[in-house]
């Protein structure tokens, strides 16, 4: 077996750009994505899009078959549809394609795994028929498939944008449902004159509030107290506005306000993380190359803190010049005088970001949950009166919950209701996120058969003269 | 702080210890670096279980089997206990004879609870092992319960007969001045007539403070548990000479062990798993069940576990100092002796002895007279 210089797991705009760019510098790369096609969230199947035509998704979209095609000219290894179940800080990716485990081995390992909505816990959010709006955007991205008459329900540019390309589609929407708290208008003021250095932004924003809006879709502003109608299955949508209650009649709910990093890679490895107080979220911990604690383990993207996508190439690239220098291809002179360009241009979309994180601060209400009935964890049906219970009990602690209550426990692994916890604990324990903490994970990343797992014959790592030759 | 003892460890060694000397008047005061149930304790198998005990240990092992039984009652707090008898698989012939001539030495020490299993009887109570296999050894009384819920049990219990548990404190230093026991944590000093090791796989740090020498090591057993399945095995399955053993929990989910055993980091609090060792207790497991091929595993980890080189705990009073007790080096079997331990050892801090012959548990049975 011969060894990587970099693995890359996840083949989004992150993930492409540094594969390209280390493969530029002469590097032996790998880039792993569950995915059938590379593309990511954003560009999700952008290069061999089920659509007649892809414009309805926006001129960013269509950038994305740029990219690919580049990735796919480039030399380097692709595994598709190959899910990472375990990454190790020796170097060690094990992964499953088709039912089998595989090994690779690499030197510098740069993980890519993009960003997760975040759950939205209002009364009645797990019946059938509430999805989130990514969701909508997977199906239409991936299968050209669409819900008519659906209700959206939430904040931040994602949803807007989704909303967009339904319409543009011709694809009836029965409802906009706005939960940006006015409070966040006046709270992001201040911030808007430093934004505008980067208009282009701004106006692109704009310009979608403003096509949803002659669009002529019911609009709600300001909503609160959101509740899914229904017993078995989504029936409407219950919430305040212009201090009316309002039901609104719909099978379909789509909820959505704003996108935290996929936390389970880069936690089940033990890398460093802090709390992001503007987003809300975790994030690993990295330098301005996305060197994270374990210095052979870089994170670039979105799941490494949220910036975008235009963030996450530029984030790509500045990964892919750093471990080129590490793995002795660049000298430290020209790694920073290349990345230069990318680090100003970073700094120059930063107060842009501010200004949206700030506006689009999702409402403490609707990131916690809190009615006791409601659901936190999906997978072990544990209630939020569940929770305080386990708290009254003595488990202080995200892992000390989740072993009296199953919190967490189930096959997704806690990145639903993970940061619901640190939340949670965090008010109850009258402490900050920090104190609190969050779940140890460990592998698998995704459920593995036994029978593959016993099929699975470990390779021994390759000595220093193999892994050199 | 002051109190009359001080134990060392919320495990569920420590704990319990707590509740036993607290339900009896005793003043308490518990350290725990972590939080109570965050290593073995609260992250074991949760086999309650008596079959295949070293002898020495079966007199502990049985009187704790009957606690068991009304833990929650006697808590007042769900342990997760559930009776389920636990049988042993013999693979081949050779695991026959093994099973036939531990069976002699049980009997002729008079103990009765476990029972050899003809090739039919395993079929009948384990229908989709596979049939190749020869038969089996069962004890009935045994179970599981749910480690962390235990654990926790026992501290809530000892607390609320005012033992007091200081979470996330350790244990820095230990020194013995006149009648007491002075002990600097890193946030408080404490000070203690008496103290009480618990400290799993540390346990070793602390009986140096104490002044005693011990052979203790540690190591990182693996588990791995299932998404929920189709129930297919009531009984809980081990095996006499294989690296088998899983249990099926009410909810479906399987708990896979086997004791394959991971990397232990225990200065960093830290485990790593083994994925060859793994992999291979998957084979061995698909191998005795096929139906398991199917399952699918949702999380692996490991604990950091405390062994002696005897696996036989220590258990008792220390060698080199006055009051100050030893319960520690479970080698990777001490959850299900965790009430009978609690009690053994308030009966030693209170009326200085037990009504158990502790000597194949003694601190220094492996101190050498001459080099
Ligand atoms: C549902 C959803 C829809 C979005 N849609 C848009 C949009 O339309 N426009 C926009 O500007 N932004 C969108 N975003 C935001 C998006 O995060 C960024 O725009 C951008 O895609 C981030 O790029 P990235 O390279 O960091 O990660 P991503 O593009 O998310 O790429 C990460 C890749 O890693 C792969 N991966 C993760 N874990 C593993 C593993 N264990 N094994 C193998 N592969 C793995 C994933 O399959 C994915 O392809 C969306 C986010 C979400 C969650
Ligand atoms: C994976 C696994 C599976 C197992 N399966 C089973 C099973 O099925 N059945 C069974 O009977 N047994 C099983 N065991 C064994 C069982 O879990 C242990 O024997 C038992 O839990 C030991 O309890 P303890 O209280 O001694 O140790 P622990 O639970 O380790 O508690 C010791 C505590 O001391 C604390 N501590 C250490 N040093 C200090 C200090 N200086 N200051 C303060 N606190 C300190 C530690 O943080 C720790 O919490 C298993 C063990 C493992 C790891």
């Amino acid at each position: 077996m011969q060894a990587l210089d970099c693995a890359i797991i996840g083949a989004g705009p992150a993930g492409m750009t540094a594969a390209i760019e280390l493969s530029k510098g002469g590097a032996k790369v790998a880039v792993l994505d569950r995915g059938t096609r590379a593309g990511g969230q954003i560009y999700r199947a952008a290069a061999a899009s089920p659509l007649p035509n892809t414009s309805a998704l926006g001129p960013d979209y269509q950038a994305g078959a740029e990219l690919i095609a580049a990735f796919e000219r480039t030399d380097l290894t692709h595994f598709a549809s190959s899910d990472a179940w375990h990454l190790g800080d020796d170097g060690r990716v094990l992964f499953s394609h088709l039912g089998e485990t595989h090994e690779l081995h690499c030197r510098e390992m740069l993980l890519c795994p993009g960003a997760m909505e975040r759950p939205m816990p209002i009364p009645g959010w797990t019946l059938p028929g509430v999805m989130t709006a990514g969701a909508a955007q997977v199906m239409l991205k991936s299968d050209a498939t669409v819900a008519e008459g659906a209700v959206f329900a939430g904040s931040g540019p994602l949803l807007y944008l989704i909303v967009a390309q339904y319409l543009r589609l011709g694809v009836p929407v029965t409802a906009l449902v706005d939960t940006t708290p006015r409070q966040n208008y006046l709270n992001a003021a201040p911030l808007l004159p430093r934004a505008l250095r980067q208009a282009g932004q701004l106006k692109k924003g704009i310009a979608l509030l403003r096509e949803i809006r002659s669009a002529g879709i019911p609009q709600y502003r300001f909503a609160e107290n959101l509740e899914v109608l229904g017993q078995n299955k989504a029936k409407g949508l219950r919430f305040t506005s212009g201090g009316q209650i309002r039901e609104i009649a719909a099978e379909t709910i789509f909820l959505h306000h704003g996108v935290q990093p996929n936390l389970n890679m880069t936690r089940a490895m033990d890398l460093a993380h802090r709390w992001n107080p503007q987003q809300l979220c975790w994030q690993v911990e990295t330098d301005a190359f996305g060197q994270t604690s374990i210095q052979h383990i870089s994170a670039a993207g979105d799941g490494a803190g949220i910036i975008g996508a235009d963030g996450a190439r530029i984030a790509g690239r500045l990964a892919a010049l750093n471990i080129l220098h590490r793995l002795g291809r660049l000298s430290e002179a020209d790694r920073n005088r290349q990345a230069t360009p990318g680090i100003a241009k970073l700094a120059a979309m930063a107060p842009f970001r501010a200004f949206i994180d700030r506006l689009y601060h999702p409402a403490n209400a609707l990131r916690l949950p809190q009615n006791p009935d409601t659901l936190v964890c999906r997978c072990e049906e544990q209630t939020l009166a569940d929770l305080r219970e386990g708290f009254n009990q003595g488990a202080r602690d995200p892992n000390a919950l989740k072993s009296l209550t199953r919190c967490g426990m189930g096959p997704c692994q806690g990145r639903q209701c993970g940061h619901m916890v640190t939340g949670l604990l965090s008010q109850w324990r009258a402490e900050p996120t920090e104190a609190v903490g969050y779940y140890r994970l460990r592998s698998p990343q995704r459920l593995l058969t036994l029978d593959e797992l016993s099929r699975f014959q470990a390779v021994p790592a390759p000595t220093h003269a193999e892994a050199a030759e | 702080m002051k109190g009359d003892v001080l134990v060392i460890g919320g495990g569920i060694q420590g704990c319990a210890t707590a509740y036993h000397l607290a339900r009896q008047g005793a003043s308490v005061i518990l350290l725990e670096k972590d939080y109570a149930g965050r290593h073995a304790s609260g992250v074991n198998a949760g086999g309650v279980r008596l079959l295949g005990r070293d002898m020495a240990e079966v007199p502990l092992s049985k009187a704790s089997m009957e606690m068991w039984q009304t833990l929650d009652e006697e808590l007042g707090h769900e342990t997760g206990f559930r009776r389920q008898s636990v049988i042993n698989i013999a693979a081949d012939l050779t695991d026959m004879t093994t099973l036939r001539a531990r069976e002699e030495r049980m009997q002729a020490a008079g103990f009765t609870h476990e029972r050899i299993l003809s090739r039919a009887e395993l079929l009948d109570r384990l229908p989709h092992v596979n049939p190749d296999c020869a038969g089996g050894a069962i004890s009935e009384q045994d179970g599981y319960a749910i480690p962390y819920k235990s654990t926790s049990a026992f501290r809530l219990a000892a607390e609320r007969h005012r033992a007091k548990v200081v979470e996330g404190e350790e244990l820095l230093s230990l020194r013995r001045v006149g009648p007491a026991w002075l002990a600097q944590g890193h946030k408080n000093r404490y000070e203690a007539e008496t103290v009480v090791n618990c400290a799993g796989a540390w346990a070793d740090h602390i009986a140096l403070m104490i002044g005693d020498n011990v052979p203790l090591s540690h190591a990182a057993p693996m588990l791995m548990i299932t998404a929920r399945m189709p129930h297919f095995a009531a009984p809980v399955v081990g095996a006499v000479s294989r690296q088998l053993s899983f249990k099926q929990f009410k909810n479906g989910t399987v708990l896979i062990g086997g004791g394959a055993k991971g990397f232990a980091d225990r200065a960093n609090n830290r485990t790593r798993l083994d994925y060859a060792k793994l992999a291979s207790a998957a084979r061995t497991t698909v191998e005795f069940f096929p139906i398991m091929r199917r399952a699918s595993i949702n999380r692996m980890w490991a604990g950091l576990e405390a062994y002696m080189p005897d696996n036989l705990p220590v258990i008792g009073p220390a060698a080199n100092a006055d009051r100050a007790f030893h319960a520690f080096g479970f080698s990777a079997h001490g959850f299900q002796m965790g009430p009978i331990v609690g009690q053994v050892m308030a009966d030693l801090v209170l009326g200085g002895q037990s009504r158990f012959n502790l000597t194949p548990f003694r601190i220094n049975r492996y101190d050498r007279k001459i080099l």
